[in-house]
C-alpha cells in the first residue's frame, strides 16, 4: 500500500498530463471524424466562430490548469524526496524501474519550467495554425512522457520512454499538415528511430556485460565478463554514444534537426531544441556515466572519435547556421552547434566539464527557448520566414527585438550573461582533462564557434533596429500579449541566471562530485 | 489428460471441415455457426490439453515398424498449439465476414478448417516422421486455398508455392532420413537423438544434411532464396493470407526448423560447424532481404508479407544461434509475431473488403474514415517495429539476448540486422499510419467518402488482438516462464 | 511334392494355351476367358505364396524329372511367387480398366488377337520370374518382344506402327546384348542352369582366371536389359510406345514388361553371377550414373511435354532411373527399395495412365494439356485418381511412392560415395515430379468457362457411366494406400525372398 502511495505522488504528474493529453486526443480526433462526416455532405457546414472562440478558450483554461497543476505536483514530488518505484517487468530482470536523483531533479524542473513558457505562448501562437485541440493533446501527452523518462531509474525503462518520446512528439513536427511537415516529421521519426535502435545495440550488449542496468553513478560494468570482450563493448558504447547523439543533433544524424524544427510550430520547436534535443544528452550522460562508466572510454579511440565529431559539430553546426538564411533553419543550426557543446563537455569527462556542460543544458534551455519564440512572435505578426526580411522588425515588435538580443548575446556567451558561465566553465574543463590535443582544440573551436554566433545572431538585432533604407516593415505598437510576455520573462531568467548562477553552478557541482566521488 | 484426446483435436477439424461441403446448410448464418462450433470445440480442447499435458503419445497407425504417425504434446509444441488455439477461432469469424463477397465459400471453409487440424498435427507431432506427414499434408490442403479466386494469378501463385513447399520436403526428407538412420530414435527429444558411434566415419556429412534439411523447411518459413512464393500467394483471400501465411503455414515451417535443430539434430553436434554460420549469414541477410523489399513494394499485402519473410527469419535467426536465448526467443517471435502480423493483415483485409483498394497510395485519409481499424493498425505497427511496452519488444529483447551471448561475429552483425530492419519495418509501416492520419492540408475527404468501418465480426477479432499484444509487452512474464521451461528441458 | 508345387508350371502353361485358345473365339469370350486365366493364375499364385512362406524355403522344381544339365528347371521362392501374384493383380485391373478403350480403338475381328498377346505376355512373365535356366528366360524374353510389340501395334495408327517398328529394334539390339552374354557366360562356365553358373563363377573368380570375360558378360547382360527396359539413354522408343498405344496395352507395358526384364536382371544379379561380384564390378556405378541421368532427364522430358501421355510416359523413364538407381547403389537395402519400387511403380504408374484415359474421356478425347481444364469436375473418380496418382508420383505420405522414397534414401545411407549425389537427385527428382504432375492436377481442378466446355463439346462422365474402369480405378487407390500404409509386410517378403535368393 506505501508502495503504491508512493507510486502514485511520482506518478500524479504523469498520469494527471498523460490522461488529459489523451483524452484531448480523443476528442479532437472524434472532432474530426464528426466533420469529416459531416464534410462528405456538406462541406460548408462549419461551426460558428464565437462558438469556435468560446470552445477554444476551454481549452485554455483546461489545459492551463493541467499544466499548472501538474507541473506543481512534479515539483513538489521531485524536490520532496528521492523516490524509487518499480511498476512491472518487461522481460525477465528488466522491471520498468523509477528513481529521481539530482539530475533527474535538474531536468524535471528544467522541462516544467519550459513545459509552463512554451504552453502559455502556444494559446496564442497556436491560433495561428489551428488544430489546437490535437496540439495540446500531444504537448500534455509529451510533457507526461518526458517526465517519466527524466524519472527513469534504468537503462530499459529510459529507453522505453524515449522511444515513446520520438513518437509522441512527431505528430507535433507534423502539426502543419503540409507536405514538407510531414516530410520533416517522417525524416525526424526514422533518424530518431536510427539513433534509438543504435542505443538498442549498445543496451543489449551493456544488458549482457553490465551487473544491473539501474542507474549507479560510475557505471556498473562486470569487469570479469568484460575481459577478452573489451573490443565488441567498445563499439557498443561507441554506436550508443553515435545513437543517443542522434537526438542531440550530433553529427553524422543530425540533418533531421534543420529539417524539423523549421517545420514544426513556434511552441514545438522551443520545447523539441531546448528539450527533447537535451533528452539526447541525459540519455548520454546516463548511458556513459552511469552505466558503462567513463573509465571504460577514457583513452580510448571511442572517446576521441567522440570528441572530433563533437567539436566538428561544434563548428560545422556554426558555420551552416552563419550561411543560413531562413531563421528558423538558422536557430536550428545553432541548436546542433551548442547541443554538441555539451556533448563535448560531456566527451572529455572531467568534472569541470561535466559542471560545464550541465550549466550549458539549462542555459541554453533557456536561451533557445526564448530564441523560438521569438521567431515565433516575428512569424506570428509579419508572416515572414527569412532573416533579411527582419529588417525593421525593431520598429514593430521593440520589446521582443529586446528579448531577442538579450538572449543572443547569453549564447555568445558575453558576460555577464548566463552563456559565459557555462562557456567558462566547459573551457575550464578541456584545459584541466588529460585529452592532450583536444585540450588545446576545444577551446579554440569554442571561441570560433562564439564568434560564429555572434556573426549570424546579431545582424537581425543591427538590422532589425538599424535598417537603414530597405525595410518595409510599418512603425506599429507591439501588443504587450502572452507571446511578448513569455519571451521577455525568459530573457529575464536568462540574464539573471548568468548574473546570479551560483546556486546553480554549486547544484550542478554537486551532481558531478556524484560522478567522481561514488 | 488421456492420450486420446489429442487424436480428437486434430481429426476433429479435419472431419468437421470435410464435412462441411456435404452438410445441406439452409442458412449462411448455420454454417458460421457450425464452423465457429467445430473450431472453438478443437480450440478449447487444445487448451484443455496444453493445460494437462498428457504424458503419454498415442500411436494413430504405423507404415512400419519404426515409422509411425503418433502424438505427443510437449512444451515446444504446445507454445505453436497455443498460437493456433487462439488465433483460429478469431480468425474463422472474420474470415466469416470477409468471404461474404467471395464465391464457393463451402468449399474455402472445409480446407480453412481442415487446415486446423493438420497444423495441430504438426504441433503435436511425436516424432519426425509424424511431422513430415502433417507438414506435407499442410501443403496440400492449404493449396486449394491459395487456387480459391481461380484468376490466372492465383494458378501461377499456387504452382509456385506447391514447387517451392514440395521441393522443400524433399530437401528436408534428406535430413529426416538421416536421423531415421544414425538416431537412436526418431521421436522428439530435448537436446537431439543423433548418436555419435552410429554415424561414425560419415560426421562430416552431418553439417551438410543439416543446411540441406533446415534449408527445405525453411521454405515454408520463407527463407532466402525460398520466399518468393509467399508474396505471390497473396493472392488468395485475406483470411488465407492472414492467418495461413502470415502464422500457421509460415510458422509451421519455422517450428519445424526449431523441432529439427533443438530436438532432432541437436545443438552439441552442430555448434560452431561452418553450417550454422551459413545459415545464420542466411538468416541475417533474409532479415535484411524482406524488409528493403517490404519498403519497396506498395501493394499492401504484398508489403505485409515481405515484413512476415524478414520477421520469420528472426525466428530461423534465433534457431540457428542454438543457445538457450536463442531458442527462448525464436518461441516468443514466433508468438509474438503472430498476433501482431495477423493483426495487422486483418487491418488491410478490412480495407481491402470495405473499398477493395490495395496499394499504400490509396490509403490516403483513411485514418477518420476507418478509425477503429487504422489505430489497431498503428499499435500493431508499433508492435512490430519493438516499441517497447507492447509485444514485439519482448521477443527482440530475447533474440537479442541470445545474439550478444552466442559471442560470435555473425549473431552480431545479426543483431545489427534485428536493428536496421527495425528501422526498416518502422520505414514501411509508419508511412502507412502516417498517409492515413496526416493526408496533407489539400486532401479532400470526399474522395473517401465511401469508407467506413467494418462490422463487428471483424473488428472483434482485432480488438482482442490488440489487447493481446498491450498485455505480453506489458505482463510477458506468463509467457516467458512457459517458454524458459522447454528452454531448460533442451539445455539443462 | 505337395500339390502346390505344381502351380508355376500350370500357370505358365495355362496361359500360353491360353492364347492359342483365343484365336479361335470372338473378342468377347476371349475377353472373359483371359480374365478368368489371369484371375485362376493369380489364385493358385497366392496359394503357392502361401505355402512358400509357410515353409519358408525355396523349391526347385525339375520339369519331367530329368536332372540339370539336361532338364529345364524352375526354382520358386518367396519373391517369386509374390511377383507372380503382383503382376496377376496388376494385369487384371489393366485389362479391365481399358476395355473401353479397345473396344473403341481396334477393329472388331481383331479384338481376339489382343487377348492371344496379352496371354502370351502373361506367359512369357511368369516363365521369367520362375525360370531357372538362363537360355530359358532369354527365349521368354524374346516372346515378350513380340507379345508386347503386338500390343502396341494393335491400334492401328500410324504412329503405333512406327512405335512398335522402333521398339523392336531397339528390344532385338537389348535381347542380342542378352544372348551374348548368355553364350559369354555359356563358354566360360558350361552351364544354363543359374545355380550351376553360380558356382562356376564362384570358383573363377575366385581363381582370378578369364576375369575380363566374366566382366564383359555381365557388361552385355546388364546393357542389354537395360535398353530392353528403358533405362534413360535407351528409353527413345518408351514415349512413342506408351504414349500412343491403347490404354490396357500402355498401361501393360509400362508397369510390367520393363519390370519383368528387370526382374530378371536381379535374378542375373543374385543368382546367376552371385552379388558380391557384381558389386566389384564397376557395373553398377555405370548403371547408377545411368539410372541418376534417368531420373532427371526423364522428368526434364515430361515437364517439357504436351500430351497427358506422353508426359507419363515420360516419367516412367525417370522412374526406371530410380530403379536402376537402387541397383547402383551396391547393397542389399538398394536392391530391397528397387524391387519395391518395381511394386509400388507398376501400382501407380498403371493407376495414373487409367485415370488420365478418363480425364480426356471428359474432354472429348484430348489429349492436350490445355483442354484438360475443369476435367477433375467432370470426371471426379478419374480426377480423384489422378490425383492420388501424382501424389504418389512425388512420394507424399500415406501413398506408395513415399515408401520407396523412404527406402531409397535409406540404402542411400548405406553406401558412403553415394549418399549425397543420390539424395539430392532424389530430392531434384521429386521436385521435377512435383512440377508436371501437380501442375497437371490444379489444371484439372482449375475450372472451365462454360461456353468452352459446350463449344468443345467437353462431357461429364459419372462414376457409374464406366464401371470397369472406375472399378480399376478404385481397386488401383486402394492399392496404392496399401502399399503406403502398410508396407512392412511386402518390404518383409522382399527382403525374405532375396535371402532365399542368394
Amino acid at each position: 500500500m506505501d508502495a503504491f502511495i508512493e507510486g502514485m505522488k511520482m506518478f500524479a504528474p504523469v498520469l494527471l498530463s498523460g490522461m488529459s493529453g489523451i483524452g484531448l486526443l480523443f476528442s479532437s480526433f472524434r472532432s474530426h471524424i464528426r466533420e469529416t462526416e459531416n464534410g462528405s455532405e456538406n462541406a460548408e457546414n462549419k461551426e460558428s466562430p464565437a462558438d469556435t472562440a468560446d470552445s477554444l478558450k476551454k481549452l485554455h483554461i483546461f489545459v492551463g490548469i493541467v499544466l499548472t497543476v501538474a507541473v506543481i505536483m512534479a515539483l513538489v514530488s521531485v524536490w520532496t524526496k528521492e523516490r524509487s518505484v518499480t511498476l512491472f517487468y518487461l522481460a525477465d530482470r528488466v522491471p520498468v524501474y523509477f528513481h529521481v536523483d539530482a539530475l533527474g531533479r535538474l531536468f524535471i524542473t528544467l522541462t516544467s519550467v519550459i513545459w509552463l513558457a512554451a504552453g502559455v505562448y502556444a494559446f496564442q501562437y497556436m491560433k495561428h495554425e489551428g488544430e489546437e485541440k490535437r496540439f495540446f493533446g500531444f504537448f500534455l501527452l509529451l510533457y507526461g512522457v518526458l517526465l517519466s523518462l527524466e524519472s527513469a531509474g534504468n537503462l530499459i525503462t529510459f529507453y522505453f520512454f524515449y522511444e515513446l518520446m520520438t513518437l509522441s512528439s512527431m505528430p507535433l513536427v507534423m502539426h502543419n499538415g503540409s507536405k514538407e511537415s510531414i516530410m520533416a516529421g517522417l525524416k525526424y521519426l526514422f533518424y530518431s528511430l536510427c539513433g534509438a535502435y543504435f542505443a538498442l545495440f549498445g543496451i543489449y550488449f551493456l544488458y549482457q556485460y553490465c551487473d544491473t542496468l539501474n542507474f549507479t553513478a560510475g557505471g556498473t560494468l562486470n569487469m570479469t565478463l568484460v575481459s577478452g570482450n573489451v573490443q565488441i563493448l567498445q563499439i557498443a558504447v561507441f554506436l550508443m554514444i553515435i545513437g543517443f547523439g542522434t537526438k542531440a543533433g550530433m553529427l553524422p544524424f543530425h540533418s533531421w534537426l534543420t529539417a524539423a524544427h523549421p517545420a514544426a510550430p513556434a511552441p514545438a520547436s522551443a520545447a523539441l531544441s531546448s528539450i527533447i534535443v537535451k533528452s539526447g544528452v541525459l540519455a548520454t550522460i546516463r548511458a556513459v556515466y552511469y552505466i558503462v562508466g567513463m573509465e571504460f572510454i577514457r583513452g580510448t579511440w571511442v572517446q576521441t572519435v567522440w570528441m572530433i565529431l563533437t567539436l566538428l559539430t561544434v563548428f560545422m553546426g556554426s558555420m551552416l547556421a552563419y550561411r543560413e538564411k531562413v531563421f528558423k533553419k538558422r536557430l536550428a543550426y545553432s541548436t546542433i552547434s551548442q547541443v554538441s557543446y555539451i556533448l563535448f563537455g560531456l566527451s572529455l569527462g572531467s568534472y569541470m566539464a561535466m559542471t560545464g556542460a550541465l550549466l550549458h543544458v539549462v542555459f541554453h534551455a533557456f536561451i533557445k527557448c526564448a530564441l523560438f519564440l521569438t521567431a515565433g512572435t516575428f512569424i506570428y505578426r509579419t508572416d515572414r520566414i527569412r532573416a533579411e526580411e527582419y529588417s525593421g522588425i525593431g520598429r514593430q515588435m521593440k520589446v521582443t527585438l529586446w528579448g531577442y538580443t538579450f538572449a543572443s548575446l547569453a549564447l555568445i556567451g558575453i558576460p555577464p550573461f548566463s552563456g559565459f558561465t557555462s562557456k567558462w566553465y566547459l573551457a575550464l574543463g578541456a584545459l584541466s582533462s588529460e585529452t592532450g590535443f583536444f585540450a588545446f582544440l576545444g577551446p579554440v573551436v569554442l571561441l570560433v564557434s562564439a564568434l560564429l554566433t555572434a556573426g549570424y545572431l546579431l545582424p537581425v538585432t543591427v538590422k532589425g533596429f538599424l535598417p537603414g533604407k530597405d525595410t518595409d516593415i510599418p512603425v506599429k505598437k507591439e501588443p504587450f500579449d502572452k507571446m511578448t510576455a513569455v519571451v521577455l520573462i525568459l530573457c529575464i531568467v536568462t540574464v539573471i541566471l548568468g548574473i546570479w548562477p551560483n546556486p546553480l553552478i554549486r547544484f550542478a557541482e554537486q551532481i558531478a562530485a556524484s560522478l567522481w566521488c561514488y | 489428460m488421456r492420450a486420446y484426446y489429442m487424436v480428437i483435436a486434430v481429426l476433429l477439424p479435419m472431419l468437421g471441415g470435410a464435412l462441411i461441403p456435404l452438410i445441406p446448410f439452409r442458412k449462411r448464418s448455420v454454417i458460421a455457426l457450425y464452423m465457429e462450433f467445430v473450431v472453438l470445440a478443437t480450440s478449447i480442447l487444445t487448451f484443455l490439453l496444453i493445460f494437462h499435458r498428457p504424458e503419454n503419445a498415442f500411436v494413430l497407425f504405423r507404415f512400419t515398424g519404426r515409422l509411425s504417425i503418433s502424438l505427443r504434446l510437449d512444451g515446444a509444441g504446445s507454445v505453436f498449439a497455443t498460437i493456433l488455439a487462439f488465433l483460429w477461432p478469431l480468425a474463422t469469424l472474420y474470415a466469416f465476414e470477409y468471404m461474404k463477397h467471395e464465391e464457393r465459400e463451402k468449399i474455402f471453409f472445409m480446407f480453412y478448417t481442415v487446415t486446423y487440424g493438420v497444423t495441430l498435427g504438426i504441433a503435436m507431432a511425436e516424432d519426425i516422421v509424424t511431422m513430415y506427414f502433417f507438414y506435407e499434408m499442410l501443403t496440400m490442403v492449404t493449396l486449394p486455398l491459395v487456387l480459391h479466386t481461380l484468376t490466372r494469378e492465383a494458378v501461377l501463385a499456387s504452382r509456385t508455392y506447391l514447387y517451392y513447399s514440395l521441393g522443400g520436403a524433399a530437401f528436408a526428407f534428406i535430413g529426416m532420413i538421416y536421423i531415421l538412420v544414425y538416431g537412436t530414435t526418431s521421436n522428439f527429444t530435448p537436446g537431439g537423438v543423433l548418436d555419435p558411434a552410429k554415424i561414425g566415419d560419415k560426421m562430416n556429412l552431418l553439417p551438410l544434411i543439416y543446411a540441406i534439411c533446415f534449408c527445405g523447411f525453411s521454405v515454408k518459413a520463407a527463407m532466402c532464396p525460398f520466399s518468393a512464393w509467399l508474396p505471390k500467394a497473396g493472392v488468395a483471400p485475406t483470411p488465407v493470407t492472414a492467418l495461413l501465411h502470415a502464422v500457421a503455414v509460415v510458422k509451421a515451417g519455422a517450428f519445424a526448423t526449431l523441432r529439427i535443430t533443438y530436438f532432432s539434430f541437436g545443438t552439441e553436434l552442430l555448434r560452431g560447424t561452418w553450417a550454422q554460420n551459413l545459415l545464420m549469414a542466411v538468416t541475417v541477410f533474409t532479415i535484411l532481404f524482406g524488409c528493403s523489399r517490404a519498403v519497396k513494394e506498395t501493394h499492401i499485402k504484398r508489403r505485409l508479407a515481405w515484413s512476415t519473410v524478414s520477421n520469420l527469419s528472426y525466428i530461423l535467426f534465433g534457431v540457428v544461434l542454438m543457445t538457450p536465448f536463442g531458442l527462448i526467443g525464436a518461441l516468443l517471435h514466433m508468438m509474438c509475431h503472430a498476433v501482431m502480423k495477423i493483426c495487422s493483415f486483418f487491418c488491410a483485409g478490412a480495407v481491402i473488403y470495405k473499398t477493395e483498394r490495395t496499394y499504400v497510395h490509396q490509403l490516403d485519409g483513411f485514418g477518420r474514415k476507418m478509425p477503429k481499424v487504422f489505430i489497431i493498425f498503428t499499435i500493431a505497427a508499433l508492435a512490430l517495429m519493438g516499441v517497447p511496452g507492447l509485444s514485439g519488444f519482448v521477443s527482440k529483447w530475447y533474440l537479442a539476448k541470445g545474439a550478444v551471448a552466442a559471442g560470435n561475429p555473425l549473431a552480431y552483425a545479426g543483431l545489427g540486422a534485428l536493428l536496421v530492419s527495425a528501422l526498416l519495418t518502422a520505414i514501411y509501416m509508419l508511412t502507412i499510419v502516417v498517409r492515413a492520419f496526416f493526408p496533407g492540408k489539400e486532401f479532400d475527404y470526399r474522395t473517401v467518402a465511401d469508407v467506413a468501418d467494418p462490422g463487428w465480426m471483424m473488428i472483434l477479432p482485432l480488438v482482442v488482438f490488440v489487447i493481446v499484444i498491450c498485455l505480453i509487452g506489458l505482463y510477458p512474464q506468463f509467457l516467458t516462464d512457459a517458454v524458459m521451461n522447454v528452454a531448460a528441458e533442451v539445455f539443462p | 511334392m505337395a500339390l502346390i508345387q505344381n502351380v508355376p508350371l500350370v500357370s505358365i502353361l495355362l496361359s500360353l494355351f491360353a492364347g492359342p485358345v483365343s484365336s479361335v473365339l470372338d473378342g468377347k469370350w476371349a475377353k472373359r476367358l483371359n480374365l478368368f486365366v489371369i484371375t485362376f493364375i493369380g489364385i493358385l499364385s497366392a496359394g503357392l505364396l502361401s505355402f512358400v512362406i509357410g515353409t519358408d524355403q525355396e523349391y526347385v522344381y525339375t520339369m519331367g524329372h530329368f536332372p540339370a544339365p539336361w532338364g529345364n528347371e524352375i526354382r520358386v521362392g518367396v519373391l517369386e511367387a509374390a511377383m507372380a501374384l503382383f503382376f496377376c493383380i496388376i494385369m487384371f485391373l489393366c485389362v479391365i480398366g481399358g476395355v473401353l478403350e479397345r473396344e473403341r480403338e481396334i477393329e472388331e475381328t481383331k479384338q481376339n488377337l489382343y487377348y492371344i498377346m496379352v496371354n502370351l505376355l502373361l506367359c512369357s512373365l511368369l516363365a521369367l520370374i520362375y525360370t531357372n535356366d538362363l537360355f530359358t528366360a532369354y527365349v521368354f524374353v524374346e516372346i515378350n518382344t513380340i507379345s508386347a510389340c503386338g500390343l502396341i501395334m494393335i491400334r492401328q495408327t500410324g504412329r503405333t506402327i512406327e512405335a512398335a517398328t522402333r521398339y523392336m529394334i531397339m528390344s532385338l539390339l537389348g535381347s542380342g546384348l542378352l544372348l551374348l552374354g548368355i553364350c559369354f557366360l555359356y563358354s566360360l562356365t558350361g552351364h544354363l542352369l543359374m545355380s550351376n553358373i553360380k558356382e562356376q563363377v564362384t570358383l573363377l573368380q575366385a581363381s582370378g582366371e578369364y576375369h575380363i570375360p566374366l566382366l564383359t558378360a555381365i557388361c552385355l547382360m546388364s546393357v542389354g536389359i537395360a535398353i530392353k527396359s528403358a533405362l534413360y539413354p535407351f528409353h527413345t522408343w518408351l514415349p512413342d510406345a506408351y504414349g500412343y498405344s491403347t490404354l490396357s496395352s500402355a498401361a501393360i507395358l509400362s508397369s510390367l514388361v520393363s519390370k519383368g526384364y528387370i526382374f530378371l536382371l536381379v535374378k542375373i544379379f543374385y543368382r546367376v553371377i552371385g552379388f558380391d561380384i557384381i558389386r566389384e564390378s564397376k557395373v553398377i556405378n555405370v548403371l547408377f550414373i545411368f539410372g541418376i541421368a534417368g531420373m532427371i532427364m526423364g522428368s526434364v522430358n515430361a515437364i517439357r511435354a504436351n500430351n497427358i501421355n506422353r508426359m507419363i510416359a515420360y516419367s516412367s523413364v525417370a522412374q526406371i532411373g530410380y530403379i536402376y538407381m537402387g541397383f547402383g547403389l551396391g547393397t542389399t537395402a538398394g536392391i530391397i527399395a528397387s524391387i519395391y519400387h518395381i511394386v509400388s511403380h507398376a501400382a501407380t504408374k498403371s493407376l495414373l495412365f487409367v485415370a488420365a484415359s478418363g480425364i480426356t474421356d471428359a474432354s472429348a478425347k484430348s489429349e492436350n494439356f490445355f483442354d484438360l481444364t475443369g476435367a477433375g469436375y467432370r470426371n471426379k473418380l478419374a480426377g480423384a485418381a489422378f490425383t492420388v496418382g501424382s501424389l504418389s508420383m512425388v512420394g507424399f505420405p500415406m501413398f506408395s511412392g513415399f515408401i520407396s522414397k523412404l527406402l531409397f534414401s535409406q540404402a542411400a545411407m548405406g553406401n558412403k560415395h553415394k549418399i549425397l549425389i543420390t539424395l539430392i537427385a532424389l530430392a531434384i527428382s521429386v521436385i521435377l515430379n512435383a512440377v508436371y504432375f501437380m501442375k497437371t492436377v490444379i489444371r484439372i481442378y482449375t475450372p472451365e468457362k462454360k461456353e468452352v466446355i459446350i463449344d468443345k463439346g467437353f462431357e461429364e462422365i459419372s462414376i457409374w457411366e464406366q464401371p470397369a474402369k472406375s472399378a480399376a480405378l478404385i481397386c488401383f487407390i486402394a492399392l496404392n494406400l496399401l502399399l503406403g500404409l502398410s508396407s512392412e509386410p511386402v518390404i518383409r517378403l522382399i527382403e525374405r525372398g532375396l535371402e532365399m535368393f542368394g
